[in-house]
């Protein structure tokens, strides 16, 4: 009976849809020989097979084959450009480094799934790597609009205005989001983080405290709590706080970098300069530690190894010039 | 099983393959918040008398409405000097030109004005022999052949000129014949007189932008480099060559010798330098070299007391903001806010950073107190000219900053909160460390919006208060008189070397009053590649009298002198005091 109806069903089919029937089937007995062999027959049958195009470049994408995927997804595109083989074009290209053909792919599987946040996600992360940030800006914030009770679309919406420039815009959705998830400590987080750029200090350590308490493991407000202790000259509780984070984040040097100077404010030189070496083992290629030594090298009357210092920094920031540009060198969190 | 079987496999693929991290978050420093305003009153109100003083010829820099390269961006300087001894500050613009050039005889010279001592002023530049045309930046004046006169040196895009006072009213040029007119093919921008060898004679130090090709600079929007939140300008200076400085020693016989390699100052390189100051920011007698430098680390040349210097920028803070990032260093004020009787320095920056306060805590480490001290709240401000000067005499230094943006098609495409032509801001001292921003009090002149990059400090009215000469892109010189109500008590002091340089260029004055204590150095260039007058101005608040006077002159010599009343101005000879 099984294999009668089997017989009925490939009686209806076109020979490149029965080519490629069996090559499902192939891929699934995991002979992907096979398959790949049965796919290119079925496009030998009709060059416009969309599903042998689509199946036969996923599976070169898969196999890292992303050149090769390029042709049989632009042709599975020509032939029905739905909105699956666009954001499958678009993994293609960005594995190739053509971002912006990656982001036309994108767009376009967006216009036909115009409230898929994912993909809007998706695109907004990819206009920021390619420094577009007025555009990730304003896809954040149409899948902010879409799903609103998603606080990660919040944080991915703070992001791309800070990166746009657009501080004004970015500290707004914190302050909303600090009032919508009261309960989420990186919401809390950007809040306080917002203030701080804005010199807000009272009112900034008090979300900062919340979101410590919030969840210890989270090490950007202990940073900025502890920082901000530090610039006001309270080196006790500034050490305190930037040790804490420390502990989730060894490798944070700008929470090292600030510890040191606590450290120094505390008149504990030795131990100050003891985490800039630290700092700078931690993260090679950081400019700040080194600048900081020098200072502190040369305040010792060392002025050689200040000198060392200041010329390792100045190597450093030619050898990486962004490093330096992160302002505040946020590492967003981790999880 | 779907004729796609992988479908629901594949987009999943898709989109957890890509990373969500973020690409690195750009510097876009947000005004500081700004403190309740104290509410004392501020008496200094600045009201631009340029046009009917007289001062009606506009500056060329380039095109005014598009700017196709960086080299006709930056501006120039002016100069605040008495050429002519009669007691009444004069005025020197430098005037650039424009990349298509000018008809025989038609392109615009440098100016002197003449103060008339009747609030107008006379153009001499004909008469003086200073109608030189080209491509000028910067000016610095100093006696050099130490004959009781100021002469002048202009850098250009092109050979400098060392204008020589004959002290009967002209000038004549000799930079060629004196060894400092450079190759004729740098861009110089800033110069400062300085006697680092304390041999009594003038020295010269001289600050090269970068080295500029015309054939080699790509056209706007054609580079990385090239554009300004998504706007193509011109570009650099990142990505164009580094500019150098050079230091030149004065022999006997009034020529100079290129002492760059030798002094050490050759060896510091990767920077595009505008204004250098030339003082003793580490208190050991010598005169120091400071240079603010435009998207690299500034650089305080130490003097190492035996010819030569050593880049100590980095290690003694000054180099950097706090946080170690390079800033767009155009111009630099010294002086004493604090009155802790050492030198402090302010210098201004490019758009979307604060300038920076740097505090002497002592021995010449600097920290960078410019959030603390209030002057966080205007950073969408290109700032170039500035300096430390006391504007109500109140007896505390305040702080005067020109602005405007390098890009004139910001006006075309209305870019929010910025524009090319910006207000003046004047920060007064409230006198415990921080300022406040008072140019809402502080009269039309400096509301007012131009693309302004140099300004000269100096009491062209000889009322007692401190007015601003400033240069405008495109436009005539901008004269703010000071309108300070009479009554405010003043000092001025004027210092004349013997063993030192005349001009006494690198000396210290404290003058004391009671318990109180004001320093002031006496500088070469400061601002923005301008020159602002040599006699000092000391406001005194309500104290009737000075008690006496400290120098420190640039030979190392210190000495005291008695003090006078207010509204005088003393002349101090070096020699003359006690030791």
């Amino acid at each position: 009976m099984t294999v009668l109806m089997l017989v009925v069903a490939l009686l209806g089919q076109s020979p490149a849809e029965t080519l490629s029937s069996q090559a499902v089937e192939a891929i699934q007995r995991g002979d992907s020989a096979q398959a790949g062999e049965l796919w290119r027959q079925a496009l030998e049958k009709d060059s416009r097979h969309f599903a042998s195009l689509f199946n036969l470049g996923m599976m070169l994408h898969r196999g890292g084959n992303f050149a090769a995927a390029v042709e049989y997804l632009d042709r599975a595109a020509a032939a029905e450009p739905g909105y699956q083989v666009q954001v499958l074009r678009g993994s293609n290209f960005q594995k190739l480094e053509r971002l912006e053909d990656a982001i036309r792919a994108w767009r376009a599987a967006l216009a036909l799934q115009p409230r898929n946040v994912k993909l809007m996600q998706v695109l907004s992360v990819e206009y920021s790597r390619g420094r577009y940030f007025q555009e990730a800006a304003a896809v954040a914030q149409r899948a902010l609009l879409a799903a609103p009770q998603e606080s990660n679309l919040y944080f991915m919406a703070i992001k791309a205005y800070q990166d746009a420039g657009d501080q004004d815009a970015a500290a707004g959705l914190a302050s909303q989001a600090a009032v919508r998830f009261p309960e989420s400590a990186r919401a809390q987080f950007e809040h306080g983080y917002y203030l701080q750029k804005r010199g807000k200090t009272q009112e900034s350590l008090r979300y900062l405290r919340r979101a410590m308490e919030l969840d210890p493991k989270y090490e950007e407000p202990s940073f900025f709590y502890g920082d901000l202790m530090v610039k006001a000259s309270k080196w006790k509780e500034g050490v305190e706080a930037l040790r804490q984070s420390l502990a989730i984040r060894p490798e944070y040097s700008p929470a090292r970098v600030s510890l040191a100077r606590g450290l120094y404010g505390l008149g504990e030189v030795v131990a100050a300069i003891a985490e800039l070496e630290m700092a700078a083992k931690l993260d090679p290629k950081n400019a700040q530690p080194w600048v900081l030594l020098s200072q502190y090298y040369f305040r010792q009357g060392d002025e050689e190894r200040a000198q060392i210092a200041k010329e390792t920094s100045l190597r450093l920031r030619r050898e990486n010039p962004t490093v330096l540009e992160a302002s505040q060198a946020r590492p967003f969190p981790a999880k | 099983m779907s004729r796609l079987g992988w479908f629901g496999i594949g987009v999943c693929f898709a989109l957890t393959t890509l990373g969500l991290g973020q690409g690195v978050a750009t510097r876009n420093s947000p005004a500081a918040p700004r403190q309740a305003p104290s509410g004392k009153p501020f008496g200094a109100k600045f009201e631009d008398v340029g046009k009917v003083a007289g001062l009606n010829l506009p500056v060329t820099v380039g095109n005014p409405l598009s700017k196709k390269y960086i080299i006709e961006a930056n501006g120039t300087g002016l100069a605040a000097i008495d050429y002519d001894l009669d007691g009444w500050m004069d005025l020197f613009v430098v005037n650039g030109s424009r990349l298509e050039g000018f008809g025989a005889g038609a392109a615009p010279t440098n100016h002197l004005y003449r103060n008339n001592g009747k609030g107008g002023f006379v153009d001499v530049t004909k008469a003086t022999g200073v109608a030189h045309s080209g491509w000028g930046n910067g000016v610095c004046s100093g006696d050099v052949d130490n004959d009781g006169d100021d002469d002048l040196y202009v850098t250009y895009w092109g050979s400098n000129l060392l204008l020589v006072n004959s002290g009967k009213g002209a000038f004549s040029e000799e930079a060629a014949r004196r060894g400092v007119a450079g190759t004729g093919k740098q861009w110089s921008s800033g110069c400062t007189f300085l006697d680092y060898n304390r041999d009594g004679r003038l020295d010269l130090f001289v600050t090269r932008y970068q080295e500029f090709d015309l054939a080699k600079t790509p056209p706007p929007g054609k580079a990385s480099n090239c554009e300004w939140k998504g706007m193509p300008v011109f570009c650099g200076p990142r990505g164009l060559p580094f500019g150098s400085a050079s230091l030149y020693r004065q022999e006997a016989d009034g020529k100079f010798v290129d002492v760059t390699e030798a002094s050490g100052v050759g060896a510091v390189q990767g920077f595009y330098a505008f204004t250098p100051i030339a003082a003793d920011l580490n208190g050991d007698g010598w005169t120091d070299i400071y240079f603010a430098s435009d998207s690299t680390p500034s650089v305080l040349l130490r003097n190492e007391k035996n010819g030569k210097f050593r880049d100590i920028a980095t290690e003694t803070g000054v180099a950097f903001n706090e946080h170690g990032f390079e800033q767009g260093g155009m111009g630099v004020g010294v002086g004493d806010y604090n009155r802790d009787g050492l030198l402090d320095l302010v210098k201004t920056n490019f758009a979307g950073d604060h300038p920076n306060l740097y505090r002497n805590t002592g021995g010449g480490i600097f920290e960078d107190a410019v959030l603390m001290a209030g002057l966080g709240v205007n950073p969408h401000f290109v700032g170039w000219g500035v300096a430390f000067v006391d504007l109500d005499n109140d007896g505390w230094q305040d702080i005067f900053q020109v602005n405007g943006h390098v890009y004139p098609e910001l006006d075309a495409v209305g870019k929010a909160g910025e524009a090319y032509r910006q207000p003046r801001v004047v920060y007064r001292n409230l006198g415990d460390g921080r300022f406040e921003d008072v140019s809402g009090l502080a009269g039309l002149g400096v509301a007012a919006k131009h693309s302004s990059r140099g300004a000269a400090f100096a009491d062209f009215d000889n009322d007692g208060d401190i007015d601003v000469a400033v240069m405008n892109m495109g436009e005539a010189p901008t004269l703010l008189k000071n309108g300070l109500a009479a009554g405010s008590r003043w000092v001025k002091v004027v210092l004349e070397g013997t063993r030192s340089n005349r001009s006494a260029i690198g000396a210290l004055v404290t003058v004391e009053t009671g318990d109180l204590k004001q320093t002031l150095p006496v500088l070469g260039q400061s601002s923005f590649l301008s020159q602002s007058e040599r006699r000092l101005h000391f406001g005194l608040g309500g104290a009737a009298k000075v008690d006496r006077v400290l120098v420190r002159w640039p030979s190392g010599e210190k000495e005291t002198f008695g003090g006078g009343v207010a509204g005088s101005t003393l002349v101090l000879k070096e020699g003359a005091g006690r030791p």
